[in-house]
């Protein structure tokens, strides 16, 4: 009887101890919840501030996204687009020059023919001549006294070979036939065994190649009109 | 000497809980169930003790049982969204009433027993003298 109550005794003063122990470990606790209440609250609301925040940022950054790889897709056209039109601006130029619309200047050389006095003048046909030979040797750019070869070219006599038209416009010697190309291919196409040149020059008439490294000949004044063409 | 076991250990749970280290707050709602089981659990066993029908097995299940159930409940109900935890609050205080009042009815009863015993004795005595007196005067 007295060893029960004893044990008794003791395991109510070990209960009472456990619950102090714990009671007041759980006073302190909630003490210091009045602030960290506060801060669970701010925590919390911080945090579905934070959320908030987050799906927006997302939401944003797809709409920049998106944008910019519009952006990207407008540079890729514009950048085709400026290719595009550079291209054909080249075309367009080169067409220019093989048409004889533009200015060109290159290495070439120069043919000056002036007839002898007293005798048959130099003719359109011998100019036909000159001009077919330095455009089988490869001739870029020809002009007759400034008046440029294009393919619309006429080189006629007029009364009889009293005068030459070129283009529709009269010129007069001496002509000074400016040639692009090759100059000993161009020389070599005019001068030698068969040459037109040489051969006008032993006609009497004075014929001088010169050879120029840098010659300019001027674009075609004149319009290339089409009617018939559709 | 109950009461003394109760007092020492109390006082030597405080002086121990205020140097225990700060739990975490998550927890302290589970603790708090555990501590209501616990205190039924000691009212409860003070209530038996003076009913003289405590018995140590029965005690030390109670207590931990309880307060490991209460805990258990607690958990269950914050999974469930269900506030569990107030029915348990609801039957260990209402519990704890039921102790308290069998405490508080054996000691007035006590007190009450003590109260009646002296006035008793008084007149006891207050009759003796008057018939001593009276025997005197005879």
């Amino acid at each position: 009887m007295k060893k029960g109550k004893i044990a008794m005794t003791i395991t109510i003063g070990i209960a009472c101890f456990a619950l102090v122990t714990v009671m007041t470990m759980q006073f302190k606790v909630v003490n210091e919840t009045d602030i960290m209440e506060i801060e669970n609250m701010q925590e919390a609301e911080l945090k579905t501030e934070l959320a908030n925040w987050k799906s927006r940022y997302e939401e944003i950054d797809a709409q920049y996204q998106e944008v910019t790889q519009r952006i990207e897709e407008y540079k890729n056209d514009e950048e085709s687009n400026n290719e595009a039109s550079r291209l054909v601006q080249e075309e367009l130029e080169q067409t220019n020059t093989l048409l004889g619309l533009t200015d060109v200047h290159g290495e070439g050389i120069v043919i000056t023919l002036k007839s002898k006095e007293n005798a048959s003048a130099i003719s359109a046909d011998d100019l036909l001549i000159i001009v077919n030979a330095l455009k089988f040797a490869g001739a870029e750019a020809i002009s007759i006294n400034d008046e440029r070869i294009i393919n619309t070219t006429d080189i006629v006599n007029i009364l009889d070979g009293s005068f030459v038209k070129i283009n529709g416009q009269r010129i007069l010697e001496p002509y000074v036939i400016k040639v692009i190309g090759n100059q000993s291919h161009m020389e070599s196409a005019v001068t030698g065994n068969g040459g037109k040149v040489e051969e006008l020059q032993t006609l009497g008439h004075t014929a001088t190649i010169e050879k120029d490294n840098d010659i300019t000949i001027g674009k075609y004044n004149g319009e290339i009109e089409t009617k018939y063409i559709e | 000497m109950i009461f003394i076991a109760i007092l020492i250990g109390c006082i030597l749970g405080a002086i121990l809980g205020l140097n225990a280290p700060m739990i975490s707050y998550t927890y302290s709602s589970y603790l708090a169930i555990a501590i209501i089981a616990a205190l039924d659990s000691v009212f409860g066993g003070i209530a038996s003790v003076i009913k003289k029908n405590f018995d140590l097995k029965i005690f030390i299940s109670g207590f931990f049982g309880n307060a490991i159930l209460a805990i258990l409940l607690t958990i269950l109900g914050q999974k469930l969204n269900v506030d569990i935890y107030l029915a348990a609050i609801v039957v260990f205080v209402w519990r704890m009433f039921m102790n308290l009042g069998t405490i508080r009815r054996y000691y007035v009863e006590k007190w009450s027993d003590m109260i009646k015993e002296k006035t008793s004795k008084k007149d006891v005595k207050e009759k003796n003298k008057t018939e001593e007196k009276q025997q005197e005067n005879s």
